[in-house]
Order: structure tokens, then sequence, then C-alpha cells
């Protein structure tokens, strides 16, 4: 089983008094444990499409279902859970809180999902990263690199099945972007989807997929 | 990790402007704090007061009721007398334990005026059993004596068997008996034998006025119908004075909360200022917090969590400072009324303080809400892209 399926995603945002077309009719099938990069120009609508997987936001018309799961026409409060327990997100400007250490930045969704922060299974998840033993640093004390592995490992603290990334590497250099990727690789490895938008091709096709999206079209990758 | 200690750290992330909002939260409650505990502190101390002078009422010559109850209060001089008769009158009312007589005169001393008090011991004493004398009291018929107040003995550094001169003649008098300190405006006087202070003033057969005893409260309308009957004698009641003050310190008081009111509505309008700033700093990371599992529900709690933090401290220093610096507040204050009763009137209420806090709680409640309520609907997808408005 599939485990996202996106049929005819169409998105219209409002602009003032002007109606921006996002998306046009997205059709796109996930594997469980694929690892797939999207790649198109600016404004084509890549941020758009992973915030609609990702459950941050609504279709204006087509169907999405997430591991099984009919997501289309569900309320915020059911959103909320999906994300919760299906989707890890990674953000290109980290978005770490500057006065909770590592540690507890990484546990920061456990306090939303009521799950009691354990010191171990944060510790696991820092050595997975690449950080032991850094849980009670500060964010700041970080470099650019450091603080994305701190956010992959605050995505993947609720043990998620689909890793969204937009831009992740957006901010880094490239050695340590190729730091990342390889992080990535290694996720991939251990079965979890993951899904990241990027503007670099070389870094898009160490993907198994690369999905090509313009003015709101796939156009190829499907 | 819980939203409490989130709210806390999120806190300390602009450290001056916490502080700052924290502070103006504490100023307005301070001011609150005191002017409510002022309020009640002051109608008890004045009562406390009144019930202390040891008479019920007091009958004054016609025409001088305003000066009467200055002279009730801060001792002073009519320009009216009564007389003897009016004395055996109103000892014969019905329902009048004690008529004592009083003779007030004043005279300037190095430019201090002095009052001196002309009076019957053996009905007088009665009246003040709160009087303790250091070497003793006079009879009515001695001449030449005087006992004089606490305060007055400390300034002209006068003990008992101190001899001045006194009175338009200067004639010597001797200190015997200093009066210990009352906390009343009695340690400032001078007290003499009634007939003494008649024949010093030449005031023979005249007295200023008559404080009158009842023997129970509830016929004290009664003697002052009774004595109103006299032609020269009008009756001032310490329930009329203390109603006089209530209400010249009643205005003072509205004017005091229209101030606090406007400082309230200042510091909450703030506090919410200081809220949607940093709420809207946020924005990005409140949309990151929904995108990693927060629902509005979280947000808006962390919110109000953060800013009853805030309001609730601030009340808590406020109330502290308020106490810590009542006296400073009470000094001013005096100066502000018409009439200070000697005992403090800032205490330590616990109802007020509980009162006080729950204002503060409440005061988050009221500037957090709007705040929180907006961040808490705020869709992910606009947060993350700091679209706030
Ligand atoms: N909330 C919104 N309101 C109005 N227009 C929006 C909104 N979100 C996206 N758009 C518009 O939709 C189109 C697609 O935007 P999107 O952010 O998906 O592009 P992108 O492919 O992520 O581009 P980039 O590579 O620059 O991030 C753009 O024209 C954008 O202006
Ligand atoms: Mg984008």
């Amino acid at each position: 089983m599939s485990i996202i399926k996106a049929t005819g995603i169409c998105k219209t945002y409002q602009r003032g008094r002007e109606e921006v077309c996002a998306l046009r009719g997205v059709d796109l099938t996930l594997e469980p444990g694929e690892f797939v990069s999207i790649v198109g120009p600016s404004g084509a609508g890549k941020t758009a499409l992973m915030n609609i997987l990702g459950c941050l936001d609504t279709p204006s018309c087509g169907t999405l279902t997430i591991d099984g799961v009919q997501v289309t026409g569900k309320g915020e409060a059911e959103l909320v859970k999906i994300r919760r327990e299906h989707i890890g997100f990674v953000f290109q400007q980290f978005f770490l809180i500057p006065t909770l250490t590592v540690g507890e930045n990484i546990g920061l969704p456990l306090l939303f999902s009521g799950t009691p922060y354990d010191p171990a299974k944060i510790e696991i998840l820092l050595e997975k990263v690449g950080l032991a033993h850094r849980a009670d640093h500060l964010p700041g004390q970080l470099s650019g690199g450091e603080m994305q592995r701190v956010a992959i490992a605050r995505a993947l603290v609720n043990s998620p099945r689909i890793l969204l990334a937009d831009e992740p590497t957006g901010n880094l250099d490239s050695v340590t972007a190729d730091g990342i990727y390889r992080l990535f690789e290694e996720l991939h490895r251990q079965g979890i989807t993951v899904i990241v938008v990027t503007h670099n091709r070389e870094l898009a096709q160490r993907a198994g997929r690369v999905i090509a999206i313009r003015d709101g079209c796939v156009v190829a990758g499907s | 990790m819980n939203l409490f200690s989130l709210a806390v750290k999120n806190l300390q992330r602009r450290k001056g402007r916490t502080l700052l909002t924290i502070a103006g939260v504490a100023i307005a409650v301070a001011i609150l704090f005191s002017l409510l505990s002022f309020s009640a502190g002051y109608e008890r101390e004045l009562t406390k007061e009144m019930d202390s002078l040891g008479f019920h009422l007091l009958a004054v010559p016609k025409g001088c009721p305003y000066e009467a109850t200055t002279l009730i209060l801060h001792g002073g001089v009519i320009p009216k007398y009564l007389t003897n008769e009016d004395l055996v009158r109103a000892r014969a009312t019905d329902g009048v334990v004690i008529a004592a007589p009083l003779l007030l005169q004043q005279f300037v001393k190095d430019g201090i005026p002095h009052i001196v008090y002309g009076i019957e011991p053996d009905v007088m004493l009665p009246l003040k059993p709160a009087w303790k004398v250091e070497g003793r009291f006079f009879t009515a018929d001695e001449t030449h004596v005087m006992v004089i107040g606490s305060t007055l003995a400390e300034k002209e550094n006068l003990m008992p068997g101190s001899v001045i001169p006194f009175g338009p003649l200067q004639e010597p008098f001797t200190i015997i008996g200093v009066l210990k300190p009352s906390g009343s405006e009695d340690d400032n006087f001078h007290f003499l034998p009634l007939a003494e202070a008649q024949r010093v003033f030449k005031k023979e057969g005249f007295i200023t006025a008559i404080a009158v005893r009842a023997d129970d409260v509830k016929h004290i309308h009664d003697i002052s119908v009774e004595l109103e009957k006299v032609p020269d004698i009008q009756v001032v009641t310490m329930a009329q004075v203390t109603g006089t003050i209530m209400n010249i310190v009643g205005s003072a008081r509205s004017l005091l909360f229209s101030v606090i009111v406007i400082a309230i509505v200042i510091s909450a309008a703030g506090i919410t200022n200081t809220l949607l700033m940093s709420v809207n700093e946020r924005t990005r990371e409140i949309g990151m917090m929904k995108a990693i599992g927060a629902s509005g529900y979280h947000i808006g709690v962390l919110l109000i969590t953060e800013t009853l933090l805030i309001t609730t401290l601030g009340g808590i220093i406020g109330i502290l400072a308020a106490l810590a610096g009542s006296g400073l507040i009470e000094t001013f204050v005096r100066g502000m009324v018409p009439y200070a009763p000697s005992g403090s009137f800032v205490s330590f209420d616990p109802i007020l303080i509980a009162g006080c806090l729950v204002f503060s709680i409440g005061l988050g409640l009221l500037c957090g809400i709007y705040p929180a309520w907006k961040s808490a609907r705020l869709s992910p997808m606009e947060a993350i892209r700091g679209e706030w408005e």
C-alpha cells in the first residue's frame, strides 16, 4: 500500500483580489521507504505541495490519503493528530528555540503529543544525527549544519514514517549539505519515507526518484 | 519539560522587555493595593480615634459647627462661649453620664501656637482612661499648676517639677505632670484646672464646649435634641464629625481611584501590546510548533501562561513593594487628606492581598486572551510564511 497517494490536487491562494493557482492537478504516489527529491523553479508550487502533503494546508480540490487514511475533508484537530503521528518536518530556517537546550528542542514534539521526556531516547536520536553528548548545549553554540541535524532529530522524535524537508540545505554550504544528505540516505535505509525539496540538481540526483514541478504541474517523475 | 517551563524560557528570551512589563504591572498593583488598604484602614482608624475621644457629642456655642469640628480634632479657639448655666442644663439632661466643661485658649510663643485646655479633672479623667501621667494630675482647686502633653514636653524640654512663666501676666506655673505619649493631639496641649484657666485668661464663668458621654449610644440622638433646646447650644456628634471627614476623604478618594483606573488601563494596554509584539515576532515559530504537532490549544495555553506569569509576578512584586513602602505611601496620603488618624492605616490584610492577586491574574487573562486566541487559530501554513495579520 502506498504511504502517500495524492490525486488531482489543486491549490488556489487569494492574494488580494487576485487568485493564484499554486497547484493545478498534481497526481503523486509514494511507496513506503522511498527517498524522493522535488525540484522546480522558484514559484513552481513546491512548498505549496509540501504543505499539503504534510497536512499544514488543505487542498482546494483533489484527494490525499496518508498511510491509507483519507485526509481531505478532515478538520484541524484531526490534521494535528496526523502531523504528530505520521509526519516529521524540517525547514530551511531550522526554527530551534534559542533558550531551550538541544535536548529540550528535540523533545519539544513530545510536549505536544503528551509523551514523557526520555533522556535516553533523546541521546539515541542525537547519536543517529551525529551529535552524541550535545544534549545540554544551546542552539547558539552550534554551527548551521549542526542546528539542522538537531531539527532533523526533533522531526524524528515521535518516530514518524514520513520526513518532509523543504529546502533543508538552503542555508548551508555544500560540504555541510552533503552531510545532511548522508543523514537522509541513512534514514531512507532505515525505512523512513524521505521527501526533500531542493534547488541543487546534484543533491536531487542522490534520491531514488526526482519529481520536477513547473507552474503547479508535475512535469517529470510522477 | 512542560508548557509552563516553555513559557518561562520564552519570557527569558527578551529579559528587558519582560522585566519592564512586570514592572508596569507591579506599579499598577502597588497603587491599587495601597489605595484599597488606605480606604479600609482610614475609616477604621478614624472610628477608633473617635471612640478614644471618650465622648459622644460636643455642645458648642451656636453658629460654629465647623470650628467645633476643627477644635475637636486639632484644638483651636472659638470666639463664642457657653456659660455655667449651660453646663448645669447639660448635666441635668436625661441619659448624660458625664458632661465635662472645656475652656480652650490659644497663645503664640516664639511663633508657635500653643493650645491650653481648662478641664475639670474629676469628670475629664473618666473620659480619658487611656491617659497615663508621669508625675501627678492636678485637683480642681489647685492654682499655678499644669499637666502637659509628651510632645510638648519634649519640644520645650520640660519635665515634672519645671517652672515656666505662663499666661498674659507670665505667672510662674509648675509642671506637675507630663502625659505619656497617647499618639493623639493631646500630646501637644497644656492642661490646667478649669477655674485656674478661667482666671488666667480672664474668662471667669465661661466655657468653650461641653464634652458629653451618653449612657448608651442609642440615646445620643435624644440627648442632642434635648440639648439643642438650649438657645446658646449647638450639638456636634462624633458620628457627624466622622461623616464630614469621610465625605471630604471620599472625594479625594474618587480622584485617586480615577488615577488608578488610568494606571491600570495603561498597564493593560502595555501588556497586550507586548504580547502581540512577542507573538508577532514568533509567528513562524508558532507555525513550526504547529507543524511538529502543537494544537491551537497548546499555543493558546502557552501564551496565556506567559501572560499570567508576567501579571502574577508583577502582582506579587507590587503587593510586596506596597507593603515595604507603606510608610512612604502613608506619609504621602497623610499630606493629602483633611484629617489623618494617628494609627497606621496601611495594614497587612490577607483578604486584600488575595484580592489584589486575583486582580493580577484577571488582568493577565484579560490581556492574554486576544493574542492567545489569535495565534491559536492561525493556520500553520500562514504562520510558517510569517503571515500574522
Ligand atoms: N499563502 C499564500 N498566499 C498567496 N499566494 C501564495 C501563498 N503560498 C504560495 N503562494 C503563491 O503560490 C505560488 C507557489 O508558491 P510556492 O511557495 O509553492 O513556490 P516554491 O516552488 O516553493 O518556490 P521557492 O522555490 O521560491 O520556495 C507562488 O506564486 C506563490 O506566490
Ligand atoms: Mg518554497
